[in-house]
């Protein structure tokens, strides 16, 4: 057999060493894209976009770190500028952090008197609802939310996706789960007076 | 402790990065203290929520074909004649011209990761088989060839197609549920693999005979973002191939070397 010499050899050795490692993580990848951008044809076009650019950056990427969190980091910077482009009337990371680590006391937004019989209202939560309730979250607090339960990362991982430090993800999550709370207490108890 | 304290601290404790000692610390609170035991609970049932309810979007089977297409038009590649696609995907033609439908959806893909021919590393040996064993199973269907979390199903199975069969535990309490299996090819040998999972992670567990060779303990390796343990027992070597983190793969490999 006739072994091909030079460039394509290097280059197919190259793509393939990339598909073994990124095309595994291409449903977490895309499950990631899909809640960023909330429908399946953007989804696609942000994940191709991704995938190619990484592809282009792989030799930046260095053997023994996690790829999973180096390709979530690239869905999700392509993600924002595919935002920059195509949505740039539409504001969707709203600034929040005030100061680079601001950790506000979780107490104040998980603040009302718990209710034990809530807690089991919540575990049987309407799917769909709590579906459209993440979906509504601000994108910055829906990142972390599932990176966190859905990809099930350490903060130090999601720290290096989002690019902020540990004590913002700490927050942030802090606050999607007291805004997811709220709002979940709200829409209850408004299907509830609808007899629903 | 006070209440604010302890409140902020409810969040890490779920997410598990609390260290130890900061552990006992809050649990004591907690132990003692009524609003925040109910602020802990209705966080748990939250998250569990969360997790078993929130949607998991799978990458449509088209989407790996077109990435794959597109990585190919940035990449000039090898003379066809060299590319073969190996194991079960025969029949398909080469090159990414393919007709579409599912089979050239995931032949698109295959066929990249799939070209053999001389072996690309001279290092390339059995870890690189393995190997892509594993990543084969992780595209579309092919994973297993039966889908079943019956062990009662899937031993026989595989016994009456490969010589020998890894074992096929019930270790669902310990984590790792039964999947499925399937019979790959090795090195140029059908290979019996049994298929278990741990959450999201994908475990492929394969054996092979090895008349004569003396046991061997676990050694692990990492290769390329995978975790690969071998071990060899009873002229039976034994590989179990993952993305998992290595000290639950390791978990997991104990548990089927202890079972035999
Ligand atoms: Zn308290």
């Amino acid at each position: 057999m006739n072994e091909p010499q030079g460039r394509p050899a290097v280059q197919d050795d190259r793509r393939r060493r990339f598909e073994l490692l990124a095309l595994p993580h291409l449903d977490a990848a895309y499950n990631l894209a899909r809640w960023l951008a909330g429908n399946s044809a953007d989804a696609e076009d942000v994940l191709q976009d991704a995938y190619l650019r990484a592809f282009r950056y792989f030799d930046a990427f260095r053997g023994g770190s996690d790829i999973r969190v180096w390709l979530l980091s690239i869905v999700r910077n392509t993600f924002l500028s595919w935002v920059k482009e195509n949505r740039s009337n539409r504001l969707v990371f709203i600034p929040d952090d005030r100061g680079a680590d601001a950790t506000e006391p979780a107490e104040t937004m998980w603040g009302e008197t718990p209710r034990d019989p809530e807690a089991l209202m919540l575990q049987s939560a309407d799917a769909g609802m709590l579906n459209r309730l993440v979906e509504d979250l601000p994108t910055e607090y829906r990142e972390v939310l599932l990176l966190r339960e859905v990809e099930e990362m350490s903060y130090r991982d999601i720290s290096a996706v989002v690019g902020v430090p540990i004590g913002t993800v700490m927050s942030r999550l802090a606050r999607s789960r007291a805004m997811l709370r709220h709002r979940w207490h709200t829409q209850s108890a408004k299907e509830a007076s609808h007899g629903v | 402790m006070e209440c604010d304290r302890a409140s902020a601290l409810l969040h890490p404790l779920i997410d598990g990065e609390l260290g130890f000692l900061g552990r006992q610390r809050l649990l004591r609170h907690v132990a003692r203290c009524g609003g925040c035991a109910g602020r802990l609970s209705e966080l748990q049932a939250l998250q569990t929520a969360l997790r078993t309810k929130l949607q998991y979007h799978r990458a449509p089977p088209a989407l790996a074909a077109r990435i794959g297409a597109a990585i190919a038009r940035e990449s000039p590649s090898l003379a066809p004649a060299r590319r073969r696609l190996f194991g079960r995907g025969s029949g398909v033609p080469a090159g990414f011209g393919l007709a579409g439908g599912l089979v050239g959806a995931a032949a698109g893909v295959a066929l990249t990761l799939l070209v053999t021919g001389a072996p690309i590393r001279p290092e390339s040996d059995m870890v690189s088989a393995v190997l892509d064993s594993h990543v084969r199973s992780l595209l579309p269907n092919h994973l297993t060839d039966v889908v079943t979390s019956d062990r009662h199903t899937v031993k026989p199975w595989l016994s009456s197609r490969v010589d020998v069969s890894p074992p096929v535990r019930d270790l669902a309490e310990e984590g790792f549920p039964l999947v499925g299996g399937r019979v790959d090819y090795v090195d140029g040998h059908q290979v019996g693999v049994v298929v278990y999972r741990h959450d999201r992670h994908i475990i492929n567990l394969l054996a092979w005979s090895s008349p004569g060779k003396a046991d061997e303990g676990l050694k692990t390796q990492s290769r390329q973002g995978f975790n690969l343990i071998t071990w060899r027992k009873g002229g039976v070597t034994f590989w179990a191939v993952s993305d998992l983190e290595i000290g639950e793969l390791r978990k997991f490999a104990l548990a089927i070397a202890a079972a035999g």
